[in-house]
């Protein structure tokens, strides 16, 4: 008996992968077509087709062309009802593209957010740091011209804890790399200053709560905690990305971040744009 | 039993479950049990009559888990920030709270063939003094028991807790009992409050809503997260299978993002260690340099004493923390 179950599973699990490879080929195909409402249809025909149970909020991508609604972006970001003051770009591929991680952090900061984090949890960004940031200055040149190069600025913040206040110009955006070394660990350290500072006799056990365990853990006064993080890739957890900060955060999955448009990202911004905090009220 | 709805499954509902059984199951499964009062204006009831329908739901999924051989359960029963409703719907919740524990009570000898083990995370002095009471007396009257284990966070939040294990930390520090370089990933997770289960391997958040609220921020790093958009009351087993499901699917690549996980922790400690061991030798050394050999016994006597160290502490704060329950019931059977 315990063998027709087994078989009758390995059955179920070949049926969702399949389910799952034709949404990609479908994705990638139907983003060479321009029928939008066609490609809606299908992709919605597809989702359910294995199963009848309630899906989870996954976004079905839609096609569309990458350049050439450049000047709507800003006006993109000004119709939303609420935009993210920090968004996290959760990479959970096996192999980034840069290109593509380039452009999101410009459509980003053209559509008007301020802080831009960019994760994977195998630390490759981290490493790789001044690659991403080549790739964006350059996809920014590509993507704004000239013009609107000068009008968003960027502003890599290292890590490495920036003290300053930056002074937020209007269109200057900050772009953070990030790896699982800023999450957990990040908050070991910050538990070993305070222990330390308790040996010391600087402080007593009882002075220490969340106000002091965040502001030490906060980069710098006036970075927000992320609003909203776009997850990519078919994994569905957070894979380490900063526990502490994500308490709040809105989870939005996209299926991948490799050949991703605009109107994917601006989707996955309306859909933010429509949800609710109660804040436990 | 009031927790714990008695039943069977269906024969549907059975063969599912063999089916699902046959690939890797979840062992820990935490449940974020969002959407009563959205199903109580739904249903034109009284926002109380949306808890109650959801305690309920509790009891028939606490169900379905142990017929899916899913032996521990996380819930998120009150946040923190809940104390900011209204007085009447925080006084209604605490009341519900105070009745279904009395009852549970009242049901020693099903709990105690069951073998289910209850355990409240959070600060529990923020909640009135009598609901503490019969906290502290459910969950030590099923602390030895060890079937299935209900874990229920009741003025949680994760920020808190992890607030908490740091400020532990630092008392162990002040007590002597460990060093502030003893301090490490693996030790802050022995100071939270779900330090006696292991970290959930599935969190489902029902209502739609995809964030994780101030839940298990720390111990979810690694889990599987699974948003559905149906209300807690209206909680299906096929809404449970669908999660399962899930969690199958994702579950090699998981595995191999904590291994890899676990292993750099490993370096870390082995790192951290070494560094310990050169200053000390530093100080206390007479200047010449040591061979390989010796450095290696060093390292080993080192990490030895630490760990001593650190098994002391830990020894210590449960200690801690059962004297504080234990003082609580015989407060209540003072009173």
């Amino acid at each position: 008996m315990v063998l027709v179950y087994e078989f009758v599973w390995r059955v179920l699990h070949v049926l969702l992968h399949i389910h799952r490879t034709l949404i990609t080929l479908f994705r990638i195909r139907l983003r060479n077509w321009n029928g939008q409402l066609w490609s809606r249809a299908l992709a919605t025909l597809l989702v359910p087709i294995a199963l009848s149970f309630p899906k989870q909020k996954k976004l079905v991508p839609a096609p569309g062309k990458r350049v050439g609604r450049r000047y709507r972006w800003g006006a993109d970001g000004k119709s939303l009802e609420k935009l993210p003051d920090h968004i996290g770009l959760l990479i959970a591929e096996e192999e980034p593209r840069y290109t593509d991680i380039a452009n999101l952090v410009v459509w980003c900061m053209a559509v008007g957010i301020s802080y831009i984090s960019v994760y994977d949890n195998h630390g490759v960004f981290r490493r790789n740091n001044s690659r991403l940031m080549e790739e964006i200055l350059k996809q920014q040149q590509e993507l704004l011209g000239l013009e609107g190069s000068k009008q968003h600025s960027v502003e890599f913040l290292n890590n490495g804890t920036d003290k300053q206040d930056n002074q937020v110009l209007s269109c200057q955006a900050v772009v953070k790399v990030l790896s699982p070394d800023d999450g957990k660990l990040r908050i070991v350290q910050a538990a070993q200053q305070l222990c330390s500072a308790v040996e010391q006799m600087e402080k007593t056990s009882k002075d220490i709560n969340v106000t002091v365990l965040d502001s030490l853990l906060r980069e710098s006064k006036s970075t927000p905690d992320p609003d909203l993080v776009l997850k990519f890739g078919p994994i569905e957890s957070t894979l380490g990305f900063l526990p502490w900060h994500i308490r709040l955060t809105e989870f939005i999955s996209l299926p991948s971040h490799v050949d991703v448009s605009y109107e994917d990202l601006f989707s996955a911004l309306q859909h933010y744009a429509s949800c609710e905090q109660r804040l436990g009220k | 039993m009031s927790w714990i709805r008695e039943g069977e499954l269906n024969f549907i509902e059975k063969l599912s479950a063999n089916i699902l059984k046959a690939g890797p199951m979840p062992k820990h499964v935490a449940f974020i049990m969002d959407g009563n009062r959205r199903y109580a204006r739904k249903r034109q009831v009284e926002r109380q009559e949306g808890h109650t329908q959801g305690f309920d739901k509790l009891a028939e999924t606490l169900r379905w888990c142990l017929n899916l051989s899913i032996h521990e359960v996380t819930v998120y029963a009150f946040s923190i920030e809940n104390f900011k409703r209204s007085k009447d719907e925080v006084d209604g919740l605490m009341e519900l709270a105070k009745q279904k524990f009395i009852r549970l009570l009242e049901e020693q000898e099903n709990l105690e063939k069951h073998g289910v083990c209850i355990r409240v995370l959070g600060d529990l002095t923020l909640l009135p003094l009598d609901l503490q009471q019969h906290i502290a007396r459910a969950v030590v009257a099923t602390r030895t028991h060890n079937k299935c284990f209900l874990n229920v966070c009741f003025a949680y939040t994760s920020r808190h807790e992890i607030a908490n294990a740091v400020r532990e930390m630092a008392w162990g520090v002040e007590q002597g009992l460990i060093k502030s370089s003893d301090v490490s990933e693996a030790l802050l997770g022995h100071c939270l409050y779900s330090s006696n289960s292991p970290n959930p391997d599935l969190l489902i958040r029902t209502s739609g809503e995809v964030r994780l609220s101030d839940f298990l921020l720390w111990q979810t790093s690694h889990s599987c997260l699974v948003f559905q958009s149906v209300l807690w009351p209206e909680y299906s087993f096929w809404n449970l299978c669908d999660a399962i499901l899930q969690y199958q699917l994702n579950h090699r690549p998981l595995q191999k993002a904590r291994d890899q996980h676990r292993e750099g922790q490993a370096l870390q400690q082995h790192e951290a260690d070494r560094a310990c061991v050169a200053d000390l030798l530093q100080h206390h050394g007479n200047g010449k340099p040591l061979d390989a050999q010796r450095r290696q016994e060093a390292l080993l006597n080192y990490t030895a004493s630490r760990e001593e160290r650190v098994q002391d502490f830990l020894g210590a704060l449960q200690h801690k923390r059962d004297s504080f329950l234990t003082d609580l019931t015989s407060q209540a059977a003072l009173a």
